[in-house]
């Protein structure tokens, strides 16, 4: 540990301002409160603050970014992540170091991204021990009050210096090289730093009335209590203003912004919430959170257990920011959870901790944001509402699915979706995806045609394990749509036929007339090696339809199949899931022997952005496809 | 060839169109896009044909119904813009007045010899396509509703109050400095420019689709506003939704 002067840490910040290499912002006053910007001057300073308006991740992970430029002649480009000046942060309180650290596990799990990482691995953190809080502060209660590691160099007021604490050789060497006269601490100095670390812990006016590790087991016990939910969520004004201002959330929208000449223009990202109303909103209109009460319990169990189970840390700092910035003054998380331990010691729920789940955190590829550009090689229409596009990528090679994957299309201007991609791995130089008119994105799809460019994110997520369903009899059960993402693994399944038992397809739609691949389900008749029944909900008078009419569950009855042996394929559209799961397990199927794909809202497709969870899950990273098994306990799936 | 279009104008000051003739720059841009056939704020020539109505000012006459629907009749696509034409704005403030009265501020003795009714947005009268807010429009949403309409796509109109946008924008909450703001419950969209500046929201973009009202109004008597006067609030542009 060393020490500065106050007036030789003036100028250590006054050096570190003066080289143009560097861009130093640190916490100044703004009206009565604080905010983290450019320093001018080292007297701009205020680390006597008691919080920022927002946290450091504004520097991190900024409200608004370009990820990607596009050029209808060139295509899309990645900017590159190479800042051209390092951050140094000037001020930075334990809490807001914790949440950073936060921020990393969930920014570099899986696909890593370059913009925060970069942003992350080129900054200074000049932390500072707190001198003050806000009444709304609770650091102490999630032990986040001091931190041990996290920054280069943290800082302690003593009075007439400052106390400097190194913390990695980064901090060492900006030490060495800004500041002057830097002391080597005393005794005394290092006891009154440990002194100040321990008042600090008994500043907090807002405490838990338990211990904080009960949190995820007791969430855990909570969530069906809907009255719960609604009581404390009725004044919401979804207005998105706790997630917006808090430490650790990651949430982001992506959209594309075309200048005038309509051919140009960037896809940014955007800080999103998911306590706003729209958040798990997809084009076909359904929100799978569409009450106050769910997007409100989803927060508490996005921080508190969804987080916890995956990084083994409740993702809450006690920065006290969402509740002083609650109009309603109903995001306080201390009210909150002191209101569930007292509810919970009246009813006598039994509450444990949990230990800390094991944690194996998978890292190393990047995300690339850029799409590659594709051709639309052919276009077919299906029926009134549905296309065929047979796309083939530019560079030549093939996509590299497996069956069930899904990729994202992106329409120059108009943005990206996801697709299920429909043909199977086998079809070899171009792939397929069946796409219905919704939204934006399809409705202009739509109007493109062979020879047209489109650009290619993906594939994503977990597909149908094609490999350990070989030798099992398979019984398909599609719906609408559903047809689409489940023709991949059915096609693969017919190109390597002998590999399987018994293949049975049952294929609903509305009418006649929304029947997908006719001409396919024709040529099946004629095999003898696949078992094949349909039906429509309902056939107009003036149309023709001799199969069966009924909902799709009419014809599991007319099957015949051993529960042990047929491994079950269902894709449809959301109510379809629950009707035929009941009845394949009325059949006595096992519920890992059921497969499902789910549709959600995926935008980023590497589990980051967080429109398409589902609880704990990522549909876009942990599934599309899942075994029942897996998530008959996931309330949101299903 | 380029669509071709028009401005029209009801009542209303007709600052959304001096937003566009603001455009400075990139209006040679915007230009290169459309051909602008009816403009009577920047020039003399009118024509019918037309394929995209921008309209703005609300409908506060009989009269003004009839030629709300030859303009429809006339675009493929009709665009409001301004909070007069998108919400009814403040012309509806004279909805909770009684209107002989309002006449003969407005029209002295002369009050007899003009027709007036409740003020509304032209989408009470006729089908609306797509909405510019605000009082006035910004010139960037004017020009994001304009490229989205030439794309073939929807506008991208947010749902969430602009809360959103103020958080972002690192503001102190206007309610911290003693203000009584409308941001919680009013359409985000104007990137939280009122308080950017310094003031607060009076809420001229209108009201999100599912506002918690009751908690807002509850907000505002918390921080010392009476019932009447938190309801005054929500009258200031706002009055035609509260009558529907």
């Amino acid at each position: 540990m060393h020490t500065l002067s106050k007036e030789a840490f003036e100028e250590f910040i006054d050096n570190l301002i003066a080289d143009n290499s560097l861009n130093v912002v640190g916490v100044k006053s703004k009206g009565e409160k604080f905010a983290f910007g450019p320093l001018e001057s080292a007297n701009q300073l205020r680390l006597d603050y008691d919080v920022t308006l927002l946290p450091p991740k504004k520097y991190f992970f900024p409200q608004r970014e370009t990820l990607v430029t596009f050029d209808v002649a060139s295509g899309f480009q990645a900017k590159d992540p190479k800042e051209s000046k390092s951050n140094v942060l000037v001020g930075v309180h334990p809490y807001d170091i914790m949440a950073l650290l936060h921020m990393d596990e969930v920014f570099r799990e899986t696909k890593s991204d370059p913009y925060y990482l970069e942003r992350r691995n080129s900054s200074v953190i000049i932390g500072v021990n707190i001198q003050n809080l806000t009444e709304q502060c609770f650091a102490p209660s999630m032990g986040c009050a001091t931190v041990d590691y996290g920054y280069d160099l943290m800082l302690t007021n003593l009075g007439e210096k400052y106390a400097i604490d190194v913390g990695s050789h980064k901090g060492a060497d900006i030490l060495n090289k800004y500041a002057k006269n830097a002391k080597k601490a005393f005794a005394r100095d290092i006891q009154a730093v440990g002194k100040k670390k321990m008042e600090i812990v008994n500043m907090a006016q807002q405490k838990f009335n338990f211990s904080s590790e009960l949190i995820p087991e007791m969430l855990g016990k909570f969530y069906e209590k809907d009255s719960f939910w609604k009581d404390h969520s009725e004044e919401c004004l979804s207005c998105g203003s706790c997630v917006l201002v808090c430490p650790t959330c990651y949430c982001f929208d992506v959209k594309d912004n075309p200048d005038l000449s309509l051919k140009k223009g960037e896809r940014t990202r955007t800080w999103d919430g998911c306590l706003l109303e729209d958040f798990a909103k997809v084009a076909s209109g359904e929100n799978f959170r569409d009450t106050k009460a769910t997007r409100y319990r989803h927060r508490y169990f996005k921080k508190g257990k969804y987080l916890f189970d995956r990084f083994g840390f409740v993702s809450c700092v006690g920065c006290g920011r969402c509740s002083s910035n609650c109009l309603p003054d109903i995001a306080n998380p201390v009210n909150l959870f002191n209101d569930m331990y007292a509810e919970s010691l009246k009813s006598g729920i039994e509450i444990d901790s949990v230990p800390v789940p094991d944690i194996s955190i998978k890292t190393g590829e990047i995300i690339e944001f850029a799409p590659k550009i594709a051709t639309i090689v052919k276009k077919v229409p299906m029926t009134a509402n549905e296309i065929m596009f047979e796309l083939k990528l530019d560079n030549e090679t093939d996509l590299g699915h497996q069956p069930g994957q899904f990729v994202q299309v992106s329409v120059f201007g108009v943005g990206e979706a996801p697709f299920g991609v429909s043909s199977s791995p086998t079809k070899k130089g171009t792939f397929e995806l069946c796409i219905r008119k919704l939204g934006n994105v399809t409705s202009k799809i739509h109007t493109l045609n062979e020879g047209d460019k489109v650009g290619i994110r993906g594939p994503f997520g977990k597909g149908f394990d094609a490999e350990f369903l070989k030798g099992k009899d398979l019984l398909f059960v599609a719906g609408g749509l559903g047809i689409v993402p489940l023709r991949s693994l059915f096609n693969y399944v017919l190109a390597n036929r002998k590999d399987y038992g018994r293949v049975i397809l049952l294929y609903g739609c509305k009418e006649p007339r929304e029947l997908l691949f006719a001409d396919e389900i024709l040529e099946l008749e004629d095999r003898d090696d696949v078992e094949f029944m349909s039906t429509v909900d309902w056939c107009p008078e003036n149309e023709v339809w001799t199969s069966n009419v009924g909902v799709i569950t009419t014809l599991i009855p007319k099957v015949d199949f051993d529960p042990q042996k047929t491994y079950a394929v269902v894709v449809g559209p959301p109510i379809m899931y629950k009707f035929v799961i009941k009845d394949l397990k009325s059949r006595n199927v096992p519920d890992d022997h059921i497969i499902v794909s789910l549709e959600r809202r995926m935008k980023c497709g590497v589990g980051k952005c967080g429109h398409c969870q589902i609880n704990q899950l990522y549909v876009c990273k942990d599934g599309p496809v899942f075994y029942y098994s897996d998530i008959k306990g996931v309330p949101e799936a299903l | 060839m380029k669509p071709k279009v028009a401005f029209f104008d009801f009542a209303g000051c007709e600052g959304d169109q001096l937003q566009i003739a603001n455009l400075e720059e990139e209006i040679l841009d915007l230009l290169g896009q459309v051909e602008v056939v009816s403009f009577r704020e920047v020039m003399k020539e009118h024509s019918d044909d037309y394929d995209i109505a921008f309209v703005e000012g609300s409908c506060t006459r009989i009269q003004d119904e009839e030629r709300l629907k030859q303009i429809r009749k006339n675009a493929s696509v009709v665009v409001a813009i301004g909070s007069c034409a998108t919400i009814g704005g403040i012309n509806s403030l004279k909805n909770y007045q009684n209107l002989d009265a309002v006449k003969k501020t407005v029209y002295g003795e002369k009050a007899d010899l003009f027709d007036t009714y409740l003020a509304r947005p032209i989408d009470a009268v006729i089908s609306v396509d797509a909405y510019v807010h605000g009082c006035p429009m910004t010139k960037e949403e004017f020009l994001h509703v304009v490229k989205s309409l030439l794309l073939g796509k929807k506008p991208d109109i947010p749902n969430y109050p602009v809360c959103v946008e103020c958080k972002k924008n690192e503001n102190v909450c206007a309610f911290e400095r003693g203000e009584f703001c409308i941001g919680p419950v009013t359409r985000a969209g104007c990137n939280s420019c009122c308080v950017n500046e310094g003031t607060k929201c009076w809420g001229c973009r209108g009201l999100v689709d599912n506002p918690n009202e009751n908690s807002q109004k509850e907000v505002l008597i918390k921080y010392g506003l009476s019932v009447d006067e938190a309801i005054s609030k929500f009258r200031l542009y706002f009055g035609w939704e509260k009558k529907q």
